[in-house]
């Protein structure tokens, strides 16, 4: 008998980790003169940042929300607004708009204490719906339908030479922010790069350790029976609150990386089709796994910005139609998306690599009985028949 | 005042719209318990039908008539290639949510690929006269939405009340499994509620574009909100709710925008704050009937 049938799964997993590593480090050296790339890889993070939110929601806790663009958008503003009218260093705004996306979550999501089903669905969608016409509302402060660019307030250096700082604010002059790598030998796109890169990874991890916690298996009780939860001492309605909260609270950091990502941002960013797009990731990639989100994001992002532009003109209109059709066909034969589909591939060569272990075994069992049994006839073989079938049994157990 | 009973009378003739696809919602919802993220877009869709038809030289009542039979096909299509196979939307309706949030897409993507994204010229089937009264101007286009809805309105409450298949379908709303072992045809019945909700949601679409004398693919977007607040506000199960709803809901966002400042721009918002109230305190909405779940 050859060691542990789980094995294939490991080694696989573990080769996909170390391939995942492998590129994502890659990328911005393999990509280093291609700036409008690495920006679009950059983006595809922030994507994965709000659609792994709303895994935590939809996939984890079984609700649904149309309006996790809103919250991705909410966050993007927040950090337009922090940066450019309130000078806030960039790193610092990226919580920032985590705390207020949170806020916003919680209010918006109390209906869905009151009442089940998918009415949190009917709330988000209007949110999303809302959004962009409330960036216009406000278009003093938020800049309206031209967008509003991360601007940075710019000194004039001979004034300040002349007359001190605080005398040159009013003839100071605002200027898009840039980045500037501090590492020697790393471009600002592959900084920008590397620290997004860092931001995401520390949401999944959180994201890991949470839905691994007391409250995403509270979450998943939820989901899978309210009232069961609540009788085994889950308290529904603070779980559910908390859990929308944080979804929105990690949409919102997408946003900001999204914003600090593009330099600008613009009403039409953020429509009712983001929301449906973030969803989409979500269904494709694997609702209820962490890296599914990561993953539908990446085919998002491989769709939208590779395979897109090459499509001819009259069929990039189909972009939409594609990814509808993509999500209904998905409930009917992948409903648990790419990681779902994965899963259940290795659960089947797992299973028949134990059945088959369990036969080799059997078969060795049946050999050393007749062996036994040739040796000194009688009785002691009798014992060894029910002894075999047990085991298969266990391993068959197993495969679930 | 004037101004005001302008503004109120723009409102109520919204408001008809917001009922019409109200109803279709409505219609839904009471069989199957679902909300159709779909519903405004299939309006469009099916007004699409109605101009093509138009287009093509037919009289635009008769227009209306061929894209309501469109609507009811598509709708009833669609429920049985991919709603129906999902299985009970009671027990397990995310997978059906997001099938209605697919078509979302589809449906309008699909609609562009057809017709294109230029706006259409669309001609309002009540012309463009109006009538004053007292220094207000109401233009029979709303005075038709009005009328229109409240004979639909009418049908609706003869084909329930008094139809076999509609016997049936009431039926199927109280307890579908109940129905079935009656010998009620469930499957069917589930199906002819997607057609019927389609066909009036194209009368939806036709005085949404008619409104605004274009037709678009993205016309529906807000209209859907408005439609969703109205049945929020009447009660998800009450076709008169919907009704009412539809009115509250299109004067409000009429009159609020007009003489509040700070929603100048959003039109949408008072139904935003309406469907976050009622799902608030009171979920089952006017006239609705309070959900009840037994262990």
């Amino acid at each position: 008998v050859s060691g542990d049938p789980r094995m294939p799964d490991r080694v696989t997993r573990a080769v996909l980790w170390v391939l995942l590593v492998v590129v994502v480090l890659a990328v911005p050296f393999v990509f280093a003169d291609q700036g409008f790339r690495l920006q679009q890889f950059s983006g595809w993070m922030a994507f994965a940042i709000a659609a792994a939110g709303l895994n935590l929601l939809t996939g984890y806790n079984g609700q649904i929300s149309v309006g996790h663009g809103a919250l991705y958008g909410i966050g993007a503003y927040s950090v337009a607004l922090l940066v450019s009218d309130q000078g806030w260093p960039f790193l610092l705004t990226v919580p920032a708009a985590g705390v207020i996306c949170f806020g916003v979550g919680v209010v918006v999501g109390l209906p869905a204490l009151r009442i089940k089903g998918l009415y949190l669905a009917l709330v988000t969608i209007a949110l999303a719906t809302l959004f962009p016409l409330v960036v216009e509302q406000f278009s003093s402060v938020t800049g309206g339908r031209s967008g509003k660019s991360l601007t940075s307030l710019q000194l004039d250096p001979r004034c300040v030479r002349r007359r001190g700082e605080e005398a040159c604010l009013d003839t100071a002059r605002e200027r898009a922010v840039r980045w500037e790598s501090p590492i020697d030998g790393l471009s600002a796109d592959q900084w920008k790069y590397f620290l997004f890169l860092a931001i995401t990874a520390v949401v999944f991890l959180l994201m890991a350790n949470l839905v691994r916690s007391r409250m995403g298996r509270s979450l998943v009780a939820i989901r899978d029976n309210e009232t069961a939860a609540a009788v085994s001492g889950v308290n529904v309605s603070r779980t559910k609150i908390l859990t929308f909260g944080i979804s929105a609270g990690m949409a919102g950091v997408g946003g900001a990386v999204f914003a600090l990502n593009a330099g600008t941002v613009n009403p039409t960013s953020f429509t009712l089709l983001l929301s449906i797009y973030l969803l989409v990731a979500v269904v494709i990639g694997g609702p209820s796994s962490v890296m599914g989100a990561a993953i539908g994001a990446a085919v998002y992002g491989i769709f939208i910005d590779v395979i897109s532009p090459e499509l001819p003109e009259r069929a990039e209109a189909a972009t939409p139609l594609i990814l509808g059709v993509l999500l209904i066909l998905q409930m009917f034969f992948a409903p648990f998306g790419i990681v779902g589909a994965y899963k259940k591939a290795m659960a089947k060569v797992t299973a028949r690599r134990m059945l088959a272990a369990a036969a080799e075994w059997a078969a060795a069992v049946a050999a050393q009985e007749a062996a036994e049994s040739q040796a000194a006839a009688g009785t002691t073989a009798g014992a060894a028949a029910p002894q075999v079938g047990d085991d298969r049994h266990r391993s068959g157990d197993g495969d679930g | 005042m004037t101004n005001f009973l302008q503004v109120l009378v723009v409102g109520i003739g919204d408001g008809a719209i917001y009922a019409m696809l109200g109803l279709g919602l409505v219609v839904i919802y009471r069989s199957t318990g679902l909300l159709n993220f779909a519903a405004g877009e299939l309006s469009m869709f099916s007004a699409f039908f109605v101009w093509t038809l138009w287009n093509a030289g037919l009289p635009m009542w008769l227009a209306i008539l061929g894209g309501m039979v469109g609507g009811f096909a598509v709708g009833a299509l669609l429920e049985k290639v991919a709603v129906s196979p999902l299985g009970d939307p009671g027990s397990n309706p995310l997978p059906i949510v997001i099938v209605t949030i697919g078509l979302f897409i589809a449906v309008n993507s699909l609609a562009q690929l057809i017709w294109g994204t230029l706006e259409k010229r669309f001609e309002s089937p009540f012309g463009t006269g109006q009538v004053v009264l007292g220094g207000v101007a109401i233009q029979w286009q709303k005075l038709g939405s009005v009328v229109v809805l409240f004979v639909v309105a009418g049908l609706f409450f003869l084909l329930f009340q008094r139809t076999k298949l509609g016997l049936g379908m009431r039926a199927v709303a109280s307890n579908s499994e109940a129905a079935g072992l009656c010998g009620v045809p469930v499957p069917t019945i589930l199906m002819l509620g997607w057609g019927l909700a389609a066909a009036v949601g194209t009368l939806a679409g036709v005085f949404t574009a008619s409104a605004g004398n274009a037709l678009f693919t993205n016309m529906m977007q807000l209209t859907l909100i408005f439609g969703f607040a109205a049945v929020a506000l009447g009660g998800f199960d009450s076709l008169g709710g919907a009704i009412i709803g539809g009115f509250v809901v299109g004067i409000l966002s009429s009159v609020v925008p007009q003489y509040i400042p700070l929603f100048e721009r959003m039109k949408l918002a008072p139904a935003f704050i309406v469907i976050l109230a009622v799902l608030l305190f009171r979920p089952e909405g006017l006239f609705g009937h309070k959900q009840v779940e037994r262990v």
